[in-house]
């Protein structure tokens, strides 16, 4: 009786919790952007600015899933199928991404990579330009989401151990066809879960890429840098309807992520 | 010999997992590789299947010297300790792998396979993935894993190991069987020293890397040649002055004695034989063991294990009974030598 009592107190109060902090919310930013109508809407979206600002943020979270996925890979093979020195401190460093602020790690990125950074002279004199510039958002994006992938597969394929590798090259498999046929399907759903996990991170990364970015319009403004523009310019029908394309986006790729965790999940059971 | 190790070598920073490995093994026979865990067993089979390589020493298969062959060239075939079956695949397709890589045509395959299935009794089995299959079962599967590429030596790592004690014993026997139905020389390794000498022809005792005896199980048995031999295998208790014995005096250079079970004759106050050759002793536990009770005696503050059948009157805890010790291996850091009671020769002697 008491429990169920506790029960539905527990459930009343989450779905509130969730109602107000997550539902409203959301829901607003999708009124918020229609409340002018469809076509102030589709301008809002379609104009120069904006697309330039969608197409480097799928480009720079693209870039991410793609260099984070196989450096999770590699990373991972490394960390569990091998054993060598200073193994403790690699596997401590590629969580520091996650453990620094993004802002600071903006701020890293240039005393490294800026004019007055260390790497600064080299990039001059070959004539590229990392920061306030697109190559400058990809790292940023790529630096912060960085062990998101290996996180993922790097506990799994520690539990699967090398067996299985060790077997298939005893029957004279090679490399390629190893990962192909035996690593590969055995932490394909977490190895996609990792990746979606990413690209969600990657396309609401702020913090660095502002840094970064210097803001040029048209040329190194990202989706949430965009918004951030024109909430300060008080465009708000903009604001949401751009907004609303990122929320679109990352409730697809959430979607996604849980059909892989569920996979995931269902995998690891066997 | 079809499988050799000269003077093997191999470490692991300071950890020295194999010492100066010398043995051999006939073709078409089954050893054992016996030893406790972290002893270098293992090391030793991987070293053979290529998976490990040797700081120094020559292994030969078949005449060849392997040394610098890599696993999939050396005709072996392997069985992991925890099966280390494909997770994604099926029982068919498992044991396919190794045929498709060497690029079998699908007919031969297919017959392959289920030649295969057959042998090992898994006909109805073939789409089941390995989550769906109990431990004894994964063994069987591993097992024609192995076997499909027809290799010429068959390498076993623990291969009851993880199999609950029931179906153990069935598959051990199963193993030898097949094994000895195909004809393929195999060495397996194994902790335990029933399954080797259940299984093997010849067993190869191995302790911190070195070969301690080489022979078969009865002979490992009944001379033992080190005393690592001599305490592992047997259940065998180690006691101190044992001179205190009746019939048993101590000899120069060995301070130590271990007695077996098999060693000790206990029974009745009542029943007693021998009574110059025999001691007084308090049972301080019985236990059931099958086919006999295993008892733990205390003599002059010593404890030790005895068999007792159960044709005979029951012993309880707590009761006094005689005990009359056969005979015990003495050992030193070197050596092990077998002394008998002398005064139970003298009573036989007197009696006849």
């Amino acid at each position: 009786m008491e429990k169920s009592f506790v029960k539905k107190i527990l459930i009343f109060l989450g779905i509130l919790f969730l109602a107000i902090m997550l539902v409203l919310p959301l829901v607003s930013v999708l009124f918020h952007a229609f409340e002018n109508g469809i076509k102030v809407f589709i301008k809002s979206i379609s104009n120069e600015e904006a697309l330039k600002a969608l197409q480097l943020t799928l480009i720079a979270a693209g870039a991410a899933v793609i260099a984070n996925t196989v450096f999770g890979i590699f990373a991972s093979f490394l960390i569990t199928k091998f054993s060598f020195r200073f193994k403790k401190i690699f596997s401590l460093l590629i969580d520091v991404p996650l453990a620094v602020s993004p802002v600071v790690a903006g701020l890293m990125l240039i005393f490294a990579f800026g004019k007055r950074g260390w790497l600064g002279p080299v990039l001059d004199y070959l004539g590229t330009k990392i920061i306030f510039d697109i190559p400058g958002i990809l790292i940023a994006t790529i630096f912060v989401t960085f062990p998101l992938v290996f996180r993922e597969i790097a506990p799994l394929m520690q539990t699967q151990g090398t067996e299985e590798e060790e077997a298939a090259a005893m029957m004279g498999a090679n490399w390629f066809c190893i990962f192909r046929k035996i690593t590969f399907p055995n932490i394909k759903w977490a190895l996609f879960y990792g990746s979606a996990l990413c690209a969600s991170r990657a396309l609401g990364e702020f913090g660095a890429v502002s840094v970064i970015s210097g803001h040029l319009r048209e040329k190194t403004n990202t989706m949430t840098l965009y918004v951030e523009i024109l909430f300060n310019e008080f465009e708000l029908a903009s604001a949401f309807a751009v907004s609303s394309i990122l929320v679109m986006i990352s409730l697809m790729i959430l979607i996604l992520r849980t059909i892989a965790e569920y996979k995931a999940k269902k995998w690891e059971d066997k | 010999m079809y499988v050799e190790l000269k003077n093997v070598n191999k470490k692991f920073g300071n950890f020295t997992a194999a010492e100066n490995i010398s043995f051999s093994v006939p073709k078409g026979s089954l050893a054992g590789i016996l030893g406790p865990s972290g002893s270098g067993k293992t090391t030793i089979l991987r070293m053979i299947a290529g998976l490990e390589t040797p700081d120094s020493g020559d292994i030969i298969i078949d005449t060849q010297k392997v040394n610098e062959l890599s696993p999939n060239r050396r005709g072996i075939g392997f069985v992991f300790q925890n099966y280390a079956l494909f997770r994604h695949m099926t029982v068919f397709e498992n044991i396919a792998f190794g045929l498709e890589i060497q690029k079998k045509d699908k007919t031969f395959i297919k017959n392959r396979v289920h030649e295969l299935i057959k042998l090992v009794g898994m006909e109805g089995f073939e789409n089941r993935r390995p989550h769906q299959l109990s431990g004894g079962q994964k063994q069987r599967v591993a097992f024609a894993r192995a076997l499909a590429p027809n290799p010429h030596l068959l390498l076993l790592d623990e291969p009851f190991a993880a199999i609950d004690a029931k179906v153990r014993k069935e598959l051990r026997e199963w193993l030898k069987e097949t094994v000895k139905k195909v004809g393929i020389t195999s060495i397996f390794v194994t902790h335990d020293q029933e399954e080797a000498a259940e299984a093997a022809d010849k067993i190869i005792i191995v302790n911190r890397g070195k070969v301690e005896q080489i022979g078969t199980p009865a002979e490992i048995y009944k001379n033992p040649a080190t005393p690592f031999a001599a305490k592992f295998i047997g259940d065998a208790v180690e006691i101190e002055n044992y001179g205190n014995f009746h019939g048993f005096k101590i000899e120069n250079g060995f301070e130590k004695a271990l007695i077996r079970p098999e060693f000790v004759r206990i029974s009745k106050i009542e029943d007693e034989i021998y009574p110059y050759a025999s001691e007084r002793g308090t049972v301080d536990g019985v236990s059931f063991k099958g086919r006999s009770m295993e008892i733990k005696v205390n003599v002059r503050g010593k404890s030790f294990l005895a068999y007792h059948s159960l044709e005979e009157a029951p012993i309880f805890a707590g009761e006094k009974v005689s005990v009359l010790i056969y005979k015990m291996y003495l050992y030193n850091n070197e050596k092990v030598k077998l002394i008998e009671n002398a005064s139970l020769k003298n009573e036989q002697e007197f009696s006849i």
